[in-house]
Formats: C-alpha cells, structure tokens, sequence
C-alpha cells in the first residue's frame, strides 16, 4: 500500500526522543521509580562486525532509506551522517528507532523487532559516521583558516561569524567526507543544494536581482539576494525568472586554489565538527 | 399545574410546533447512491456518483467568475495528521474522516462542528503510510468506515456514536484498513491494505444493517484459484500483497463493481513470487451481490516497482471507431492510461502519459512490451516513474460532455533496489527500497486525455510533484492543486488558470467537492488538517 512516505522510517526530531528517554514530563515521584532497565545498546555485539554491518545496511535499505537516502544522508528524513556524527550516542538512536518520535512521521518499531535488528542497523549507521568524518585533518589547518577567511568567509558561516548566502559550516567536518568536500570546492555547480540553487529575477523595470533560491511555486518565489536580502516576489510581477545551473560560488578549480591550499582548507573544514548549533 | 410546568409545557408545545414545520431528516437510500450528483446539495460517495467522474453538474461557479472565488469559512482538526478524505454531504453537513480514524459532523454553513468521534486504536500498529482515511460511506442514516486497525464501523449520522464495529483481519499481522467504504444497495464493500506487511489482500462486503460478511474475493489468488500457477508453489500466495486503498465504482447495468489491486508483496524482490502474481496490480470486475469475478486485467504482471494499481476506476460511455463501447478508463501508477471494455476486460487504448523507461507500449495481447534493465537489483536501476508513480491515490475525474480525462502526472524517477528477505509475521516485507537520484529533477502536471486516442490535449505544468485530485464542473472549471499548497480553478477545455489560492499545505490524496447550500454553491477542500470552504461572495 505504500504510497511516497515509507513506515518505520525517519529519525526525525532526535531530541524529542531524548526527552522521552529521559523521563521528561512523566510525572513520575522519583522515590517510586524503577533502576531504568538498560539500553541494548550500550553493549551491542554488532558494532564493527562486517557480517552485521551489511545485515543493517540491508535493513537500513528497506526500511529507512526512503526517508533517509541511501546514503543516510537524508531526503525526506534528517541527515543520519550528521546526526550520527554530530554527537548522537548509540543508545540515543536505538531508542529513537525502538520508540518513534510521536507526533511525526517517524513511527515505533513493532513490538515484535527483535533488538538485534535495531542494533545492526545502529551498527551500520555508526560505521557511516566512523568512514567519512573522522578522516584525519591533512594540510595547514591555520593556512586553510587563514584562505577561508580571504576566500569562503563573505559567504559562508562558522558558527556564528560569516556570510549567510552560502551554507552554514560550522558542523561541515562531521557532515561530509573529504571526497565530498573536494568536489563540493571545484565543482560547486555540480550539484546546488536546495536552498541554495541560484536565480536571477527580471523585474518589469528590467533590474535583474540575483540570489539564492529559498522557495518557490507557479505563482511567486522567495529568494536571498546576493546582498543577503530574503523578500518573496510574485512572478505576475516579474519580467522573467531565470533558473540558472551555475552555481553562486566561484569554481576553486587548481588555478585558484591549488592541490595544496586545497588540503589545507579541507584540513581546516575537517576540524569543523560542531558542538555549536548551526542553521539548518 | 403550577406557573412554571405551564410556561414548560407552553415551550413543548411551541417546539412541537415549530419542529413541525421543518422538513423530515430525509434518509440516504440505494436510489440516492444511484442517482449520483442529481441532486446537488449532496455527495453520496467518494467520487460523487458510481461512475468515478468526481464531475458536478453545478455551473453557478464558472470560467468568468471563479476570480472571485473566496474563503467563507475554515475548520481545522485540532488533531495531528493531514486529510486524504472526500467528506461526504447531506442536507447541510459535512461527514469527514481524518488521521486515527477521528470523524466529525460539520455544519456546512458555518464549518461548526456537530459531533466528533474517536477511535481507541493500539499502539503498534503496523502500517506503512499513516495512519489515514479516504473518508465515509453512507446509507440510510448510517455512516461506514474502515480504520486503520482493520474494522468496519458503522455510526450513526445523528451522532457519531458506534452501531456496529467488526474485524475484517488481524491488524497484528499487518492488516490496515483506509479506503472509504463503497455501498451498493444493502452492502458495504471496503478491501484490505497492509502490502508491505506480506498481507493476502481481499475485497469484502458486509451487510450494511448487522455487519455481517456478505462475500470475500482474495486479491491473490490461491492454489486451486484460477490465476493460482502464476505464484510459486509454497505459501508466497499468503503473503503476495495485493492491498485495497481508494475506492472503486460500479456500473448498475451489469451488476459489477471495479476496484484497483495493489503491489505484490515483497514489493521488489522478485525472486520471491515468479509467475505474474494474479490479481495484483490489476483490475477486477466482481459481481456486486456475491463478489464473484467477472473478468480482470493486469496492468503491471510481476510488478516489481510498488506500483500498486489502486487508483479509481472511471466509468464513462464513449464511440470509438464509430463504435458505442462501455469503457472503464484507469490512469495507472505504472505511468500508462488505459480505456477497457468494461464488459470484457480488452484493452481499447493503452498509451503513456507520463515518461515510461520500464515498457514505451502494451502488446496486441495486452501485455507491456518490457524495456531491458529495470528489474530492481542489490546495486540499484534507475527507472521512470518512481515508487509514487505516474499518478496514485488522487483521484482523476472525466467530463462526459468534453469527453476529456483529466488526472494529476507525476514525472519522476528513482534507483530501485532489491535485496532478499524472508518474510516474518508482523515485519515490513518489502525486499528492497528506492532513492531519487540525485539529479533528478521531478515535477507535476495537470493533464487532460483524450480517452478515445490517449493523447494528450494540454496540461498546466506544476513546480513540484503533486498528490491533487481533480475535480470538474458542468460550468467548464477543472479544480486541481499543486505540490506547493495551491489550490487552483482551470478552463477545463484549455488548461488556462483562472484562480488560485494559497491553502498553507498541498492537498494530498484529497480533491475538492462541489455542492449547493442556500442557493450558493461551494468548493470544499480538505488540506493538511484543514478543510476550506469557497464560495462566490455574496451580492
């Protein structure tokens, strides 16, 4: 019966499945509580077992994926690299997948899944997070702070401090591997992501506004404007609407940036793992 | 009698009096159910009226004053969970159905609510999709739906309370119910859902006074079955899917009611069910009284994409080839629309309407002629349409007098995997999943057809991908929304938009009604946890 949005799926809202598990707003006295029973993840015999790895990576496949990506990378459901990587403990995510997250479309595990299905897809989402972030930084971390200051910064935000056309980085070490933010560097155009996908507005005057693409529909488009100025325009009102597929950020290619103060660049953004929120 | 019982009994009898006056709550009868959208402060049944057309004879809303379209009033659920019903109308109030199986009694005039009914559901259901309905049926003065534990109840109009309430399966093994029930004379008909849970899909009939089960027709035929050697020996036939979500139709003159069948469980790894998986992803034509099949016709045999076929059936009468035909025109999650011979099952027309990688045409013999490398494996194959396919639960709706069909496209695509896995009671048994590349750009469209060619008259593109129903007038409006959160009115014989408003939440499975109250005529449009009500202002 399935129709687009699949069961068993998202991840979503994390925190809410942290506040459940830790008896918030149960009205519990505390003298008549049980010692909670524990979670089985905090000894799960699956963690780095190749055979369990790709047993969860098949159960990830069919019962997450459609809401998660393939990758885990997130589609309609949260980013699980991310969320693994940004901190998640292994008993946070088997209680998130055993529970659900009410309210949302992330459903409850049937009473009837076995925990090892649960652990071996934690197993395998905990083998994501252990292949692509913790790659070691590689190059000058203070020469690649030092060129994203000159070159990225007027764009790009860490935590806090820079420009806000571009994505926000202060958790891009943990987000993405080094291969990714390699072809993310010189070939920013290759792939735009939502949010950031570049337009260019005619106005009937024949002013031409450029920005970033933040939504639109038949009828009107919202964008943020290369000088940061997020305003929603009707497209009855517009001489044209040019959806373009290059993307707002220069190509770093080697004459710009070569091989070396690429690794330190990317040795810098690895050391970005973010404990401070970032936009999302 | 003391002062006080006299101004009492001076009040009954005033009430008396005054209730006198007021016209009889008028029954919903079988004849009602036939006669469609004759009368039209009504909407008997899921699509209008047994044809599936979802068109109105109304025409006060029309091409040159639908600009002036307003809201006249709004009611929201205060419940968690989006629409996917077609309320129902009788006599000044809404009957609709929303998420865990909540109902309300509305006032259509005010959007106040009635009465409101709540359903006590377990806590581990196991469902793929939500827990949603399609909506009520209606008989006499009695409500029917099905929910998502897997009963049949019916309520009483007046005030929601429970008058019977029986189990068509075993929700603990995965059995789901959400299709808005369809009533033919005395008996109420729903079917099954719970493919992704190795279920063995049925359409039912119960009688509509005590709930009894009239007749049961198993979507996945057994070994003694006809159609039984196209599963594999062994018990695949009891987990082989074939779920029943949106409603059918029926045409009286044969006596037969139409329903779409789902996907065949597990949905992507074929390896598990060899044959063609009869009568998944097909349409059956069963015989209202005793649910005896007709004839059927696969549109997808050995389906290995989730492309359940549960879309509504339309029923229309049209001259083809100089020729009078009874048809039935199905617009297929598989990316084709089909015109059959309603009273034999042949395939007239079968032509894509959207971008078809997996087959570009069917054969003499009815069959999709396949295209090579679409069956779903370990590393993934890319075909279009994705798993929603190139239409699904929205419903179509047809024009008898343009002659036009009109349906919600989807152009997408998406990597199919297939993996094996054995199927355990009560657990997700779909063996395999699918991801949307990532430079697929998709979107939706909505197109009109010429069912006697299957080409294509115009279609209005949409930004984004849309799960909108379809609604048409006699005035020559066509009613659909996109993914975005409009709802908009289209010259139903050019595609030009006319109107639009902006709903905050994309409708999704639901399409608009259209009915008379007070001498106007409104547009009502349930979106997210809202329903909207539009009408001409007031002069």
């Amino acid at each position: 019966m399935r129709i687009v949005v699949r069961g068993f799926v998202c991840f979503a809202i994390l925190a809410a499945g942290n506040a459940r598990a830790a008896g918030v707003g149960t009205g519990q006295a505390a003298g008549a509580q049980k010692p909670p029973a524990e979670n089985p993840a905090a000894h799960n015999p699956h963690l780095g077992n190749r055979e369990s790895i790709n047993a969860g990576m098949m159960l990830y496949r069919i019962r997450c994926a459609d809401c998660h990506g393939l990758d885990a990378a997130g589609y309609r459901g949260p980013d699980l690299t991310a969320v693994v990587a940004g901190g998640a403990t292994d008993e946070r995510l088997y209680d998130t997948i055993r529970k659900g997250v009410p309210g949302t479309d992330m459903p409850p595990s049937s009473k009837e899944t076995p925990d090892d299905d649960i652990l071996q897809i934690v197993a395998y989402l905990r083998n994501l997070g252990t292949v692509a972030p913790p790659e070691r930084p590689v190059g000058n971390v203070t020469n690649g702070e030092r060129l994203f200051a000159s070159e990225c910064q007027s764009c790009h935000r860490i935590a806090g401090k820079g420009g806000r056309l571009g994505p926000d980085l202060t958790r891009i070490g943990a987000a993405r591997s080094r291969a990714a933010l390699v072809r993310e560097i010189r070939t920013p155009s290759a792939w735009m992501a939502p949010g950031y996908e570049t337009v260019t507005l005619v106005t009937k005057r024949g002013q031409r506004i450029r920005g970033t693409k933040k939504n639109d529909d038949v009828f009107s488009i919202q964008i943020m404007d290369t000088r940061e100025r997020i305003q929603g325009y009707l497209k009855a009102d517009l001489q044209d609407v040019i959806y373009e597929n290059v993307s707002l950020m220069p190509t770093f290619g080697p004459e710009r940036l070569n091989e070396r103060d690429l690794d330190d660049v990317i040795g810098y953004l690895s050391t970005l793992r973010g404990t401070e929120t970032a936009a999302r | 009698m003391r002062p006080s019982n006299v101004i009492a009994a001076m009040i009954l009898v005033g009430s008396a009096g005054l209730a006198a006056q007021l016209p009889e709550a008028r029954l919903v009868t079988p004849q009602d159910l036939m006669d469609g959208l004759k009368d039209p402060t009504r909407w008997l049944t899921y699509s209008g009226d047994y044809s599936g057309h979802r068109h109105s004879p109304l025409a006060q809303i029309t091409p040159e004053n639908v600009g002036r379209l307003t809201p006249q009033w709004t009611f929201q659920t205060r419940t968690l969970g989006s629409f996917q019903a077609t309320p129902i109308v009788v006599d000044g109030v809404l009957y609709v159905t929303g998420f865990n199986n909540n109902a309300w009694a509305i006032d259509a005039r005010s959007g106040r609510q009635i009465w409101r009914y709540r359903r006590t559901l377990p806590e581990d259901l196991k469902i793929c999709c939500g827990p949603v309905n399609r909506g009520f049926g209606v008989l006499g003065d009695r409500l029917f739906m099905a929910t998502i534990d897997a009963h049949l109840v019916a309520l009483d109009m007046k005030t929601g309370g429970v008058l019977f309430d029986v189990e068509l399966a075993d929700a603990k093994a995965g059995y789901s119910a959400t299709v808005a029930p369809l009533v033919v004379k005395d008996k109420v008909i729903v079917g099954i859902a719970g493919a992704e849970y190795g279920i063995r899909g049925f359409i039912d009939a119960y009688d509509a006074q005590t709930g009894k089960r009239a007749w049961r027709f198993y979507t996945v035929a057994g070994p003694d079955d006809p159609g039984g050697r196209t599963w594999p020996t062994g018990d695949a036939y009891l987990h082989g899917g074939g779920s029943i979500w949106v409603t059918g139709t029926y045409d009286p003159q044969q006596n037969l009611v139409f329903f779409g069948t789902g996907n065949p469980g597990p949905d992507y790894y074929s390896n598990a069910r060899e044959g063609d998986n009869l009568y998944t992803t097909s349409l059956v034509a069963l015989d209202a009284d005793t649910g005896a099949r007709r004839w059927h016709y696969q549109f997808t045999p050995h389906d290995v994409h989730d492309w359940d076929s549960t879309q509504v059936p339309v029923l229309a009468d049209l001259t083809i080839n100089g020729q009078p035909r009874k048809v039935v025109m199905f617009a297929n999650r598989n990316g084709f629309f089909y015109t059959i011979d309603r009273e034999t099952g042949k395939v007239i027309v079968a032509k894509p309407f959207v971008e078809t990688t997996w087959a570009n045409q069917i054969g003499p013999d009815g069959r999709p002629i396949l295209s090579p490398g679409h069956l779903p494996d370990e590393e993934g194959t890319k075909t279009c349409p994705d798993l929603g396919g190139g239409t699904n639960f929205m419903s179509p709706s047809y024009d008898p007098t343009s002659r036009l069909f009109f349906v919600t496209a989807r152009e997408t695509c998406a990597t199919y995997y297939a993996f094996d896995q054995k199927f355990k009671p009560g657990e997700e048994y779909t063996g395999g999943g699918t991801q949307r590349p990532r430079d697929q750009k998709n979107f939706g469209a909505l197109r009109a057809i010429d069912p006697v060619t299957g080409d294509r008259k115009w279609e209005f593109r949409y930004t984004s991908v849309s799960s909108s129903g379809v609604l048409t007038t006699a005035s020559g409006l066509a009613f659909a929304g996109d993914g975005d959160g409009n709802i908009m009115a289209f010259d139903s014989r050019t595609g030009k938009n006319l109107w639009h408003y902006q709903l905050g939440f994309p409708m999704s499975a639901t399409a608009g009604t259209t009915y008379m109250l007070d001498g106007r005529q409104y547009l009502l449009v349930p979106s997210g946890s809202v329903l909207t009500a539009f009408a001409l202002p007031e002069r």
